[in-house]
């Protein structure tokens, strides 16, 4: 008798959730998905994201987004980004690297949703790649540090040794060694992107070690600044130009991304039809801004700064030989050079940075 | 100017320990009414997150401090409803707790991740700020919960060892039904040392959010739920050796970082190791003995050796 | 299944799902989403939707696996909480396999892979069971501490000499040979480990419903001594009954590894190894009661990616739902057992 009730509602229940099937608002004409690592309100990374396409879908009429945070990077993504195709989305952004191999095979079975990859590799018709060169970026933020250095070292926190991050570490130590000969770089690697506590100590490390500088390759800069702020060191910002108001007095300057322009053209060649999967990397004024100034840094400073960053901004590439790596071997022959293609394969540190690559 | 590495070392020892301190005082006490709580990894997320969302919302980390003991408390209580109550499984009902926690504080977070708070204020001494060595390192520039930790466990064991209470609390460890018979009330005691240790594990746990790093993220704790468990075993459930296990444990962390920042060429996932290792090979030597340290009736229902 | 009838156990188990589904409703409602509309998208995207059906099962796969290996040790009264360790593990070893002969077919390598998926979770899981028998170290203590030893093993070998050289030298091995990868089905994500995971849960039932070894698995979870003084060899039960049943957890890892990523990482399980325990705990280690949890937990997990695509709940928000029903038949189960 029992049993025979529970058939019934289950009946019903089936019944209802036929009769109600989801029904899509006709104004919509584009839906945009966006997979996050972390958290949309980090201050960092994923904040960049989502601020540039909240602008995308605010400017474009008929743009909605789906936004899904601190999504792991294994084949969890992949049924994470089925959903959003399953929601109707056309657009996909999965924004961490290591949303690479699930991306692609998403990508393969749905040849008529276009991903925009944030990182690297082949491209494929519907899926494009595309980052900030905020390496060149590091070189001018170098600059600031080994001016305002007395320790003459420098700390960065970074998350993972992958090729982008020993990239901004190395134009960072370029950058700073090209005005202060005596200074070093120190690195400490947290292991994860966004593992706070463990952020904290390695600042806190760092700054015990003696580096009056810190800047931090992690997806978060929040920990990091405001330990290094509590401590009365100063510090470089990384992927949200926002960050300063973390620092007010230890804030020299920052990189910060600046996607909207290039998604906004994103979104529009997927409504127009003519989406085709390219690789662009666009550096300082395309997609990658310097923060403004902290009010602790002298004007001579200041002009230093952006005088690196008009050099770079006008083709300079600091990844140019010849280069030693700190092992003392010459890993850029004169004149060669490392583009922003193989950026990703960057496996060394160049003389001056203490630290180890695997 | 570069500080010594072992100075470096107790500096962040005492950082990262602090947080352990609490949570395995905590989980001494609850261990030694006879209750293995496998799922305080989620209390302290718990603690972690309700810290957090209370100060970000009412300015005051005091207040959130507060919230998050509360917290603990409750959510111990909870576990303690299932385990002394109903009598249910210990280690399955930990590992409820523990995806509760996650799920708890991954809802209560969720809508202050990225405020920005004034943590829990720090203080150093005048006269010790200006030793030489001191200056650069973050050595006695503390919150209260770091200057009172060792006060604390002190406390703690005196409760535990020279109280009639204490001597409750473990004879209910040692044997419920002889403690009933002695005229003790065993339920209540474990309650309430399991309201205790919620207490201090929120603290722990809160520790971490509003002090420590000031932020709050999904599943800050990575782990150290489960350290505390190996610690609390470690320091034999005594919150005397607590305190050199804490500092112990947290300078685990904090020597793969100091030593990276010296370019050592140890592998971190290694030292990260050593804890878990450590523990084990511990509790290895201990041997048959081991069952002298802790108490009875936890090695009846969780630690069964026979 | 010999006490409860197939439909009543339906009843009851729909009974217990549906209290924690208002329960969790609530909260729902208290945080301002619409659980109605969250219950009805969840049904929508997994099981009225090939795919997500077919993503059940994959989810199911590790777990029925992970299960697997808590329940068979149970029954000798031995608790495992190792299995996500275990299961790391037997993702390591079989990688190793696959490394070590890239160049061998298809026939040769794949039973090569998973025999050292099943071997790298049976050692390490052997080790509590050798501690345990020599009445060294409890094996609930010792299988929890080395649960986080063995994801730093994979991180190590992942940052330094498996590192992948390819694209952004992200840390992830390089690709598994293609004859070392598990075959998938349907242009889905169900692989081969499934089938693995069945026949295990297959081979689990006969084990201990249907022979001698059963039975003396059971003498010894009812009272060790007497079964030792009836020249039942204990000790030697103990290391066997935990190295199969981490082996099952490692076939777990192996099949994550070998028929998902296709490439070994950090991250490999998101506490698959926890939940498996649960799973087992609820079924009470019977076969059917495991598939059913298994199926019922792969329901609720999506119900997570559900919550967060459509309403934007933090996945980790699903966790209260499946500590709810955890809670409900822990306070049931306990009652009805009295103290024990």
């Amino acid at each position: 008798m029992k049993h025979k009730l529970g058939i019934v509602i289950t009946a019903v229940i089936v019944a209802v959730f036929l009769v109600v099937a989801p029904v899509d608002a006709q104004q919509t004409r584009l839906i945009i998905g966006a997979v996050y690592v972390g958290s949309i309100n980090d201050f960092g990374y994923n904040a960049s994201f989502h601020q540039a396409l909240t602008q995308v879908a605010k400017d474009i009429p008929g743009v909605k987004l789906v936004e899904v945070e601190n999504v792991p990077e294994t084949g969890e993504s992949e049924r994470v980004m089925e959903g959003m195709i399953q929601q109707g989305a056309k657009l996909i952004f999965p924004t961490s690297f290591g949303y690479n191999d699930s991306a692609r095979k998403v990508a393969k079975r749905h040849k008529d949703v276009s991903f925009a990859f944030a990182g690297d590799g082949a491209t494929m018709r519907n899926f494009g790649v595309f980052f900030g060169q905020t390496q060149a970026a590091m070189y001018p933020m170098g600059v600031g540090a080994g001016k305002m250095t007395k320790t003459n070292k420098l700390g960065f926190v970074i998350g993972m040794p992958i090729g982008y991050a020993l990239g901004n570490v190395n134009a960072f130590q370029l950058g700073a060694r090209s005005v202060n000969p005596k200074v070093k770089t120190v690195v400490v690697v947290t292991g994860g992107w966004a593992d706070k506590a463990k952020e904290a100590a390695a600042a806190n490390a760092l700054l015990d070690q003696g580096c009056d500088v810190v800047a931090m390759h992690v997806d978060s800069p929040a920990t990091v600044i405001q330990t290094v702020e509590a401590r009365g060191a100063m510090s470089i910002g990384f992927q949200s130009v926002d960050a300063r108001a973390l620092a007010p007095k230890g804030w020299i300057t920052g990189i910060g991304f600046t996607w909207t322009p290039y998604f906004k053209q994103l979104a529009n060649d997927v409504i127009a039809g003519r989406f085709r999967g390219e690789a662009v990397y666009k550096g300082l004024g395309q997609m990658v801004a310097i923060a403004p100034f902290g009010a602790s840094v002298p004007a001579d400073v200041q002009q230093a700064v952006n005088q690196a960053a008009t050099k770079v901004a006008q083709g300079f590439n600091p990844f140019t030989g010849p280069l030693t790596d700190n092992r003392g071997s010459l890993v850029l022959p004169p004149g060669a050079t490392v583009g922003s293609d193989q950026m990703g394969n960057m496996s060394w540190y160049v003389d001056g940075v203490v630290g180890k690559v695997r | 100017m570069t500080t010594p590495l072992l100075l470096g070392l107790i500096a962040g020892a005492i950082l990262s320990g602090t947080s352990l301190l609490y949570a395995t005082l905590g989980e001494t006490i609850v261990e030694r009414s006879g209750i293995v709580n496998l799922g305080l990894e989620g209390v302290l997320l718990i603690g972690a997150s309700t810290g957090f969302a209370v100060t970000a919302a009412t300015g005051n980390a005091w207040i959130g401090l507060g919230a998050a003991a509360i917290a603990g408390a409750l959510a111990n209580l909870l576990f303690g409803w299932l385990v002394v109550s109903r009598k249910a499984n210990q280690p399955a009902s930990g590992l409820a707790l523990m995806f509760f926690g996650f799920g708890a504080s991954a809802l209560i977070g969720s809508r202050f991740i990225g405020a920005i708070i004034d943590g829990l204020p720090k203080w150093r001494p005048s006269w010790l700020a200006d030793l030489r060595w001191v200056k650069s390192t973050t050595l006695f520039n503390y919150d209260l919960l770091t200057w009172v930790a060792i006060p604390v466990a002190i406390a703690a064991w005196w409760a535990l060892f020279r109280t009639r209470w204490g001597l409750g609390v473990r004879a209910v460890g040692e044997s419920p039904v002889a403690a009933y018979a002695a005229g003790r009330n065993p339920a209540l005691l474990q309650y309430q040392a399991l309201a205790i240790g919620g207490l201090l594990a929120g603290v722990a746990g809160a520790h971490l959010s509003v002090s420590l790093t000031n932020t709050w993220a999904e599943h800050m704790t990575a782990g150290r739920g489960f350290i505390v468990i190996a610690l609390v075993i470690f320091a034999k459930w005594n919150p005397l050796r607590a305190i050199a296990g804490a500092l112990l444990f947290g300078g685990a962390e904090a020597l793969q970082l100091q030593i990276q920042a010296r370019g050592s060429l140890i592998s971190p996932f290694i030292l990260e190791m050593s804890p878990y290792i450590l523990t084990l090979l511990i509790l290895l030597l201990w041997g048959g003995s081991r069952r002298l340290a802790a108490p009875a009736y936890l090695g009846r229902t969780a630690y069964a050796m026979e | 299944m010999s006490e409860a009838t197939l439909p009543r156990l339906t009843v009851r188990y729909s009974a217990i799902g549906g209290a924690a589904l208002a329960m969790f409703a609530l909260i729902l409602l208290v945080a301002g989403k619409d659980p109605l509309k969250a219950y009805i998208d969840t049904f929508h995207y997994t099981l009225a939707n090939a795919y997500g059906f077919s993503e059940l099962l994959v989810r199911m796969t590790p777990l029925l696996l992970a299960a697997v290996a808590v329940a068979l040790p149970a029954r000798l009264g031995l608790i495992n909480v190792g299995g996500e360790g275990q299961l790391y593990m037997g993702a390591f070893a079989a990688s190793a396999a696959a490394f070590a002969m890239p160049q061998a077919p298809a026939w040769i390598l794949l039973p090569f892979v998973a025999l050292a998926g099943f071997a790298g979770g049976a050692l390490w899981a052997a080790v509590p069971g050798v501690l345990r028998a020599a009445h060294l170290v409890n094996e609930t203590i010792s299988t929890l501490l080395l649960n986080y030893v063995a994801p730093l093993v994979v991180s190590y070998f992942v940052f330094g000499p498996w590192r992948s050289t390819e694209s952004s030298a992200y840390p992830q091995s390089s690709q598994f040979p293609e004859a070392a990868l598990l075959p998938s089905y349907f242009n889905t994500r169900i692989h081969a480990g499934l089938f693995i995971a069945i026949v295990a849960l297959i081979l689990y039932w006969l084990l201990v419903e249907k022979t001698r070894w059963g039975i003396d698995m059971r003498a010894i979870g009812g009272n060790a001594e007497a079964a030792k003084r009836l020249g039942i060899p204990v000790s030697r039960w103990i290391v066997i009954a935990l190295a199969a049943g981490g082996g099952f957890a490692g076939l777990a890892g192996m099949g994550e590894a070998m028929g998902i990523a296709g490439r070994l990482r950090q991250g490999l399980s998101p506490g698959y190894g926890f939940t498996g325990f649960l799973i087992a705990w609820l079924a009470g280690g019977r076969p059917l009661a495991i598939l059913f949890m298994a199926f019922l937990f792969a329901v609720i997990t999506s119900a997570g990616d559900t919550l967060q695509i459509t309403q934007g709940v933090p996945y980790a928000v699903v966790n209260i739902l499946l500590a709810m029903i955890l809670f409900i038949v822990l306070a049931r189960q306990s009652a009805r057992r009295g103290a024990k």
